[in-house]
């Protein structure tokens, strides 16, 4: 059973980080603006919030200080996206070069500030976020060793985004009009809606989340942050391809994604799989061979928002 | 008198052109009132105005009197201006209601409440006979369902002015006769309509005045009762036209294309639909043959499915009594077939190469235009330059020109140039003349039936009914895909071919009568 | 012919304002950071590169090399309507069919570093045709493709030289050398760059650039190219094989990403292949010669020396304390407003507008 318990909090680990960014994802390509740049924004968001928890390592108490984090890669991670966004919107230029950019300019900056700043680029921090048992709930058969012992409020945060993206998308006036203003700009614009406005929020609410699941797969995954975020950025827009730019869709690719990368970072602990000997580089390859395949069969009916990528220029018609 | 709105003097330039030059158009409240002219008159222009996406230069709008300053289409919604466009401004995903509602939307406790929309709208729908089903995706009903549609989204904005941009040119003729009623319901129950078009009939049978456009000047106002077709039409082109093409009968020779038992399916949601329903016919040299059918019933697809550019289902084309189906579309282009493709951008050019690259798209893989692979520069341009002299193509830098940056009745020319200068059997021309000013029209005319002269087979698609009565030597009627009629157009009067493209016709009932 | 110049010019132009303001983004950060030692470390980033003399500009040409082939390979790409951002892992797989060769293949003499090339062509080429296959056949996005071939070629690259004990140095967790038959030869340049690392990989690279050039802008397969680049369907009406054309464009880039770590990992500089989970840098680096290049083969010819130049001059950053991570953030503010051609080339209209009425005006006042 442990056994069972142990790979599913692995999983959860990688899962959650994923989901985020690729709902993030989701709110900028609805919005009709693809965001090829959340592994850097993932990054950016990363390195203000660890530099932060380094900064006041020891000063409050764990969840506090977490929070804070938490709020400050949101808020970097939207900034830094402003740029991605006045790019795409206001210049209409080539959205895959901007996003380009700004994956160069994010692990340069964070090494080039944490060099100046603490002379090496590794900022360490110590984790007191762990969470040994949740009360009362961490007792619960099954359910308990599963989400609530060993656990991080990143996970529950993880969660609640995932409700609340699929609410907000669905059930609201906001969420109606990001999705006209992908699939069709024009008709939001003949509507009276701000279309520009809209893709800002979107572009704007990836940068939110892009940078929130930089610092959710830092904490519990290390102990220092070296400007990298191992391609999850990347991933995540597999992610979001692979789970259709749906919500619930989007969970269920993070879930498979994350079961892959935890066996690929964990098999050997996992009497099992390390019986089996098949390599970990197999398991590490695994999660993008499936996407490759998986979009071979979608691809020709992408549900993808019609108006992604192509910016949108009022007078056209 | 009582006008809501009144666009005075309304100047607008664009680099290089003055798209509105001191135009003035009024509008009376309760009264259908059309804008007549032609592509590139400067209508969409004064649209754009009206609608705040353009500021003009000069000139004022008032809206019941009262001058306004319009911004963009927020501020022409508030003073109860709508519009239905052209291209319908629908979100394909979206239900009917989700479409209407957008931009209006109700919320409660941040979720949106659809509950009192619905409502709303199903009265609307009754009030004015057009019945719709809320919860149907875009994608999923028809055209004209669809325009009903943007009507209520105006109805459901209170919206006292409507624009109609073209409405008709996507419609069957009975569609037609439905949206007309419901325009006349709309004025009755006191909304104004400003109708845009360039159909002379559909004018006469709905609109009370007349505003007429040509080359971005205003020409004048007439009231429609008393005013002839012939009348309003020379003053939307500004000379007596006579769009009869001279032709001398045809004399048909050998069959060049041959069409037998043709189907395209599409996948739609899940069902395949015959797009292409066993179509069967011949041209034979020295004929123009016409398919004749409202946009949509599959003669987009059947040309496609005949270039190769879409597989056909089943069935089978011959040129010259070779069977040419399963052959690719450079055996084709190289054994006889031209085309004239119906989207001169998407198909027709290549707009970033210049026009003497444009000139050999379908050939710089002959030996004239290559040598061992490398592309032979001087014979190209040369090439283009003969092109540019024999049809008048007119562009700023000569063969270097980039298509991109040329008029779209030059642009044609040069497919047309191209097409027609290639040795060929069969010509396919797919509305050759759509978007085009009288002059290049007739043009293009004369030249098609220069081309049969000389002894070309012509399949030509039209959606004009006054092209194919003047064009053609036989019309086939395509109405959901099959071949419906053959016609004589020497025989046949224009009301009766539009009943049988309406599918309201067969042939079979047609002989009896 | 005329309105193609004054394409370029302006598109040069752009590529120039961007150049502009990166630097000056660098400079203000620089100063930022250390107001007293900005203004030298500047200069070391503008003229660093000429420190050593004839030594500096043959080091120049050596950091140019990989990274002006896989600008070329991203800038081809670009011309026939693709973007390849699988470059790091072509550029990987290359390096790796180099050095597998280069240890493997020992038996052949003089021919050995050239077979060498031609594997590190081959299984770039084979990196680049899978992405250009599923475009193809599947319709899948070339960019999401191509990011997923980039992190399977460096798992399967680690993957294999460590389990293959002829290939892996234990001790250093890296490949092993090359044989020193699999060397590049330096072609008579050790003699003019006397102590650089400069090899004759910098005359092969741009042999392969005028290659790409004769390829695109000469020949009737570079007609189709970019014909299908710019409009798909216009190729297909005019019976060019779109699908045949995007597994060649897609199979050529790959061969050529793949050539640059070949000529990279056998220049004999002790470059090895590191089991590290790092994608390659040079495969983006090429993305950004690429579009400061504007796709132009010499244009990407010049991008790539010159951000091998700033690159040589960044690392004598070091003695003002810098990181050289300045000039990746340099080049990056660079590329991000290189994707603000648009703008430029209005502005530019305009004022060129303004200038022609003013003539005109002045024409007309002439005549009355």
């Amino acid at each position: 059973m442990s056994v069972i318990y142990f790979i599913f909090q692995q999983t959860m680990l990688f899962t959650i980080p994923l989901m985020i960014v690729a709902l993030g994802g989701m709110f900028s390509e609805r919005s009709g603006v693809v965001n090829i740049a959340l592994e850097g924004i993932m990054i950016m968001g990363a390195f203000t919030s660890i530099l932060f928890l380094n900064l006041t390592g020891g000063k409050m108490s764990g969840q506090v200080q977490l929070i804070l984090a938490i709020l400050i890669s949101m808020a970097t991670g939207a900034v830094f996206s402003l740029t991605h966004a006045y790019a795409a919107i206001n210049m209409k230029a080539d959205q895959t070069i901007s996003g380009t950019a700004l994956n160069m300019f994010a692990p340069a900056f964070a090494i080039f500030v944490a060099r100046v700043i603490q002379g090496v680029q590794q900022i360490q921090f110590t984790n007191t976020f762990r969470i040994d048992s949740v009360p009362v709930l961490g007792k619960i058969p099954v359910i308990g060793p599963m989400l609530f012992q060993n656990a991080y409020i990143t996970t529950y945060l993880g969660i609640i985004i995932l409700v609340m993206s699929a609410l907000v998308l669905y059930r609201t006036r906001f969420g109606l009009r990001l999705r006209a203003c992908g699939e069709h700009p024009h008709a939001a614009d003949a509507a009276g809606i701000n279309v520009y406005r809209m893709q800002y929020a979107g572009v704007v609410i990836s940068g939110a989340l892009g940078g929130l699941g930089g610092l959710v797969f830092v904490v519990p995954t290390s102990t220092n942050f070296n400007a990298d975020v191992a391609g999850y950025g990347f991933l995540a827009i597999a992610v979001l391809i692979f789970g259709q730019w749906k919500p619930w869709k989007i969970l269920g690719a993070s879930l498979f994604f994350g079961l892959m990368k935890a066996i690929a970072a964990a098999y050997s602990g996992i009497p099992f799989l390390a019986s089996l000997g098949i390599p970990s580089y197999l398991y590490k390859m695994v999660p993008y061979i499936a996407t490759m395949v998986v979009l071979m069969f979608t691809s020709r009916n992408s549900q993808a928002p019609r108006a992604s990528g192509v910016p949108y220029d009022k007078g056209q018609r | 008198m009582d006008y809501v709105i009144e666009m005075l003097h309304i100047t607008k330039k664009f680099p290089g052109i003055i798209a509105n030059d001191d135009i003035t158009i009024q509008l009376k409240k309760g009264e259908i009132h059309a804008l007549l002219g032609e592509n590139g008159a400067g209508k969409s222009t004064l649209m754009s105005v009206l609608f705040g996406l353009y500021q003009p230069e000069e000139g004022v709008i008032k809206v019941k009197g009262r001058e306004v300053k319009i911004k963009g289409p927020l501020d022409a919604n508030a003073l109860g201006i709508g519009m239905v466009h052209q291209h319908f401004k629908l979100v394909h995903n979206f239900t009917v209601l989700q479409n209407i509602v957008l931009g209006m939307e109700t919320v409660k406790k941040g979720l949106l409440k659809m509950d009192d929309a619905r409502k709303r709208v199903m009265e609307l729908s009754e009030k004015y006979n057009m019945f719709i089903d809320p919860d149907a995706l875009i994608s999923d009903i028809t055209v004209g369902m669809q325009q009903r549609v943007e009507i209520l989204k105006m109805l459901y904005r209170d919206n006292e002015i409507m624009i109609f941009d073209e409405p008709t040119a996507v419609l069957t003729p009975q569609e037609i006769d439905e949206l007309m009623v419901i325009m006349k319901n709309l004025t009755d129950e006191g909304k104004s309509i400003l109708f845009i078009t360039h159909k002379l009939n559909e004018i006469k049978a709905v609109a009370d005045r007349c505003s007429v456009l040509r080359r971005g000047k205003y020409i004048g106002t007439v009231d429609v009762k008393t005013t002839s077709k012939d009348a309003m039409s020379e003053m939307m082109v500004g000379r007596k036209v006579n769009l009869t093409v001279e032709k001398a009968p045809a004399k048909p020779g050998d069959v060049v294309l041959k069409v037998d038992g043709l189907c395209v399916d599409a996948k739609q949601e899940g069902h395949t639909k015959k797009l292409v329903s066993d179509v069967s016919f011949q041209v034979r040299r020295g004929e123009i043959v016409c398919i004749a059918g409202i946009d949509g019933n599959g003669q987009t697809e059947l040309v496609q499915a005949i270039t190769g550019i879409r597989p056909a289902n089943s069935g089978t084309v011959q040129i010259n009594g070779e069977d040419i189906t399963k052959r690719s579309i450079r055996y084709k282009n190289t054994h006889g077939m031209a085309h004239i493709p119906e989207d001169r951008h998407k198909h027709g050019l290549v707009l970033d190469y210049n026009l003497a690259y444009n000139g050999v798209l379908q050939q710089y893989f002959e030996p004239e235009f290559q040598n061992y692979g490398f592309l032979k520069e001087d014979a190209i341009y040369h090439y283009a330059d003969k092109l540019i002299t024999d049809f008048d193509i007119r562009s700023g830098e000569g063969a270097a020109t980039i298509t991109r940056s040329m008029s779209g009745g030059n642009q044609q020319k040069v497919i047309v140039a191209r097409e027609i200068s290639r040795k060929h059997d069969l010509l396919l021309a797919v509305q050759p003349t759509r978007g085009l000013d009288v002059g290049a029209i007739e043009y293009i005319h004369s030249e098609l039936v220069k081309q049969r002269d000389s002894g070309s087979a012509i399949l030509l698609v039209s959606l004009e009914l006054d092209e194919v009565m003047n064009l053609s030597d036989r019309i086939l009627v395509i109405f959901e895909g099959r071949i419906v009629a053959q016609l004589d157009p020497k025989e046949v009067t224009v009301q009766e071919l539009g009943l049988y493209m309406a599918g309201s016709k067969k042939e079979g009932k047609a002989d009896e009568t | 012919m005329k309105l193609k110049n004054k394409r370029n010019y302006v598109g040069v132009l752009s590529s120039v304002f961007a150049i502009f303001i990166g630097l000056l983004v660098g400079l203000v950060v620089l100063i930022l950071c250390n107001p007293s030692q900005a203004l030298p470390g500047f200069m070391t980033i503008l003229t660093g590169a000429f420190t050593h003399g004839m030594r500096g500009v043959g080091q120049v040409f050596y950091y140019a090399t990989p990274i002006i082939l896989t600008g070329l390979s991203v800038g081809f790409a670009f011309k026939t309507g693709v973007f390849n951002i699988g470059t790091p892992g072509q550029f990987i797989m290359g390096a790796f069919g180099a050095v597998y060769a280069g240890i493997m293949w020992d038996r052949l003499g003089g021919l050995h570093w050239a077979a060498a090339l031609l594997a590190s062509i081959v299984l770039g080429a084979f990196w680049g045709l899978i992405p250009g296959l599923l475009k193809a056949y599947f319709n899948v996005n070339v960019v999401i493709s191509c990011i997923m071939m980039n992190y399977i070629g460096m798992y399967l690259v680690n993957w294999t030289v460590r389990s293959n004990k002829t290939l892996f140095n234990t001790l250093r967790n890296e490949s092993k050398d090359v044989a020193s038959t699999a060397v590049i030869p330096k072609m008579g340049l050790d003699k003019v760059f006397t102590g650089s690392s400069v090899n004759g990989g910098i005359i092969i690279a741009i042999v392969v650039v005028i290659l790409i050039y004769i390829l695109l802008n000469k020949t009737t397969f570079g007609y189709e190219l970019k014909a299908v680049g710019y409009n798909q369907d216009a190729g297909k009406y005019a019976g060019i094989n779109e699908k045949r054309n995007v597994v060649a464009a897609m199979m050529i880039a790959g061969a050529i990403a793949g050539l640059a770590g070949g000529l990279l990992y056998l220049a004999g500089t002790g470059k090895h292949i590191e089991i590290k989970d790092v994608l390659a840098a040079e495969g983006f680096t090429g993305i950004s010669v690429a579009l400061l290049g504007l796709s132009h083969p010499i244009g990407v010819l010049f991008s790539g020396l010159f951000i091998a130049y700033l690159t040589a001059g960044g690392f004598y950053l070091q003695l003002f304390e810098f990181s050289t991570e300045i000039i990746d953030i340099i080049v990056a503010v660079i590329i991000y407003f290189s994707a603000f051609a648009l703008i430029v080339r209005s502005i530019l209209g305009k004022i060129q507008e303004k200038r022609a009425k003013k003539e005109e005006m002045r024409e007309g006042g002439g005549q009355e």
